[in-house]
């Protein structure tokens, strides 16, 4: 055992002094990157969720992000500048995310690419303290008001603003009969998010529509004994505040379960995926989609397809949410590019800030121009209604814009 | 302890010093210089860790008093970290009230609960305590979720960073001195109670309950004043911890983190405070270590999607041969594992 314990701390210290090694070489490395000959580096940290809860549509959105940081450098960065982008797997756990915020910022970040509701929302106070333009792929709306949260911006419609819209289009085609609706949403702040503000939406408009809210349980291996209550309460329409995992899970059930209610998806879930692992279940599901799914022929996606041409694949193929994050990155670089242009090479915090406020009318492939402003950080506020038919999307309705 | 011959106590308080010999001073100056030095060599990276390993050993020395000393098994210190962490965010943006008060008070509420559900203790022993402790990490981590008036109707709270003056303590550099510090007093505190006659009472009911009631230990009340002091350190590291990382949720205070703590205390060595600081050391910069090289692989590699994905069960698949690698070979933990270290040398060139 003697002999044992002694390999064993010798190998432990040979660990040690490699470890502290790998440590000093990265640190040189990334020096030598700042230092060299063309314009600085532009920071940019991220968090991807590659493994947790959200991972379904978190890898197609990285991917996206990703491929649009190699695409803006090989034409020549933002301005000269070399986009230089650091991420990791968070695995949808708020501690870890603030632990790679700390870290990417401490190492010099200048703007922060997000995903969650939960982890974005906990990172509020570091954020504003840090004067760290954010962009979330969360649309909580309570990330939306600048005199809160100055530094937070996100391209979409707020999931409260969709949520909104899904009643209100529901309310108009029953012509104000009592409709009940059953809203099953992510056990988290992200399902959470819009439900308070669907309800407020009913009482101020007074509308005639019933609202009852299920938790869907991460990791549940149906949700049978939520539909049973849903159809308890009657419902007639079934909204989801989910990813497309889950909620294809839930369409099959609703199948099985011989459900007449009409299914209807908020963004994270309205995509190809759902619908792929949906397959018969998915028809006639209607999506409120700010983004809507590359298909052949949608207008502006030249920039994309040229891109991918390389690498023997397309936008249709890489999918709704590979788009999505495509032009999240696209938009805060946008911004980056104001802010430099109005600046000077090193532009702050503050003033990549006001770069973001500066867009306006932003045109992407698949979505209304994005834009911000100095009161409003969502870049969209209407989104128009697709439903599934025949496995494909079909628009249904064009953008609806519903006010508070 | 190193024993040398030739050293004799001529006086009581030599007999009761911690250290004998000068070798066992020199390496307490070395240690002292180690860490003055250290945070101006280390990056900020390595620098947070440190703070979190700081941070980390005070909780584990509580758990080590309570487990490795007491005897008694608890599977909540995730629970009263945040315990403390909750009180703590509570009181400095509610009330606005000064950060030690926020952490005096989370440490007050945590080692107060602890040893309301240190109670069990008195009836149950061994597996039978780990489940009713394992029911609390339950309760308080389900209260967390859901109790909104806690974290003011959103999913987490912000603890704020303290300032002295106008000056506010941002950096890990300024926090590495603060918990360097408290982290020097409780292990401190933590070595020397086991030389009082509170810390041997504990030591008689670990080794043999019935024999400490005969010869006149209050077993009930010292089983719970254990759970008190273990759970209150979890409270103080919780709510420390608070403030340096700002953000408060539940996430942080799951099962899995109670595990992890367990699991220090036992790679570090049962029965050693020293231990605890091994152990927490080790469960800490293990995973850290290989979460950056596993960094470093997914930076380098832009279409390796496999990688990618797997990364994250690889870097626990990793982690978890590393403890049962450790279990095999030393089960009596790091601490024993510096002491056979410290021996070799001693008495080298002989074996034994």
């Amino acid at each position: 055992m003697n002999r044992y314990a002694r390999k064993l701390a010798v190998v432990l210290s040979l660990a040690l002094i490699v470890g502290v090694g790998c440590g000093k070489d990265n640190k040189n490395k990334s020096a030598s990157k700042t230092n060299a000959p063309t314009k600085a580096d532009i920071k940019v940290g991220a968090i991807f969720d590659l493994s947790g809860a959200t991972a379904d549509v978190g890898t197609p959105f990285s991917e996206g992000i990703r491929d649009y940081v190699e695409y803006k450098n090989s034409q020549g960065g933002v301005e000269g500048h070399k986009v230089a982008l650091t991420f990791q797997d968070y695995g949808y756990k708020v501690p870890q995310a603030e632990q790679l915020y700390s870290q990417y910022v401490s190492q010099g970040a200048k703007v922060f690419m997000g995903w969650g509701t939960g982890d974005t929302e906990a990172l509020r106070p570091k954020v504003n303290a840090d004067m760290i333009p954010f962009m979330s792929a969360s649309y909580a709306e309570t990330l939306a008001d600048p005199k809160v949260t100055p530094f937070n911006f996100f391209p979409g419609a707020s999931y409260s603003q969709q949520m909104r819209i899904a009643l209100q289009w529901i309310s108009d085609q029953n012509k104000g009969k009592h409709i009940e609706v059953a809203v099953f949403h992510h056990d988290s702040a992200f399902g959470t998010s819009p439900l308070d503000d669907g309800k407020k939406y009913i009482a101020d408009h007074k509308l005639n529509i019933g609202f009852k809210d299920y938790a869907m349980t991460a990791g549940a291996t149906d949700f049978i004994a939520q539909i049973g209550q849903a159809k308890t309460q009657q419902a007639k329409y079934i909204i989801v505040q989910n990813v497309a995992s889950p909620a294809a899970k839930l369409a099959t059930n609703l199948a099985s379960e011989k459900s007449t209610a009409q299914l209807m998806c908020l963004n994270w879930c309205a995509d190809e995926l759902f619908v792929k692992l949906a397959g018969p279940a998915a028809e006639k599901m209607i999506g409120v989609m700010p983004f809507a799914p590359p298909v052949e022929g949608t207008q502006g996606l030249d920039e994309i397809n040229n891109f991918l041409k390389a690498k023997n694949t397309t936008a249709k193929d890489k999918g709704l949410h590979y788009v999505q994050g495509w032009y999240t990155m696209a938009t805060m670089t946008q911004g980056i590019d104001n802010a430099i242009k109005a600046n000077g090479d090193n532009p702050t915090g503050e003033q990549i800030k006001a770069g973001l406020e500066k867009i306006s009318d932003f045109k992407t492939g698949v979505s209304d121009p994005i834009s911000f402003s100095a009161d409003y950080h969502a870049g969209l506020t209407s989104a128009p209604l697709y439903q599934v038919t025949g496995g494909a999307f079909k628009k249904i309705s064009d953008p609806i814009k519903v006010t508070k | 302890m190193a024993t040398a011959t030739g050293v004799y106590h001529t006086t009581y308080g030599r007999d009761f010093a911690l250290r004998h010999t000068r070798a066992e001073y020199a390496r307490l100056a070395l240690l002292g210089a180690f860490a003055v030095v250290l945070p101006f060599t280390l990056d900020k990276y390595w620098l947070s860790y440190v703070n979190l390993i700081l941070l980390a050993a005070v909780a584990a020395v509580g758990l080590m008093i309570l487990t490795g000393y007491t005897g008694l098994i608890s599977l909540a210190t995730a629970g009263f970290l945040g315990v403390g962490a909750y009180t703590t965010a509570n009181i400095t943006t509610r009330l606005h009230w000064p950060m030690p008060v926020g952490v005096l008070c989370g440490t007050v509420l945590a080692a107060a609960i602890g040893a309301v559900f240190g109670l069990p203790a008195l009836r149950v022993k061994g597996l039978y305590l780990a489940i009713s402790t394992f029911a609390a990490q339950a309760i308080l981590n389900n209260r967390f979720r859901d109790w909104p008036w806690l974290v003011q109707g959103h999913f987490s709270i912000g603890a704020k960073t303290p300032a002295i003056g106008h000056h506010v303590m941002r950096s890990d550099f300024e926090w590495y001195w603060l918990l360097l510090v408290i982290t020097g007093f409780v292990v401190w505190g933590g070595v020397n109670l086991f030389r009082t006659g509170f810390g041997r009472a504990l030591i008689a009911i670990r080794d043999q309950d019935i024999a400490a009631e005969v010869i006149g230990v209050e077993v009930g009340r010292y089983k719970v004043m254990a759970f008190s002091i273990a759970c209150g350190l979890a409270g103080f590291a919780g709510a420390l911890q608070a403030h340096y990382r700002n953000v408060v949720t539940w996430e942080r205070y799951d099962f899995d983190t109670s595990f992890l703590f367990v699991a220090m205390i036992i790679v570090g060595g049962l029965g050693s405070v020293s231990g605890a600081v091994y152990g927490a050391a080790f469960m800490t910069w293990v995973p850290a270590y290989i979460t950056r090289v596993g960094q470093g692989i997914q930076q380098g590699s832009s279409g390796t999607p496999f990688i990618i994905r797997e990364l994250p069960a690889i870097q626990l698949g990793l982690f978890g041969v590393v403890i049962v690698a450790f279990l095999l070979f030393e089960p009596r933990g790091l601490a024993r594992l510096w002491q056979r270290a410290k021996d070799y040398f001693r008495i080298w060139p002989f074996r034994y």
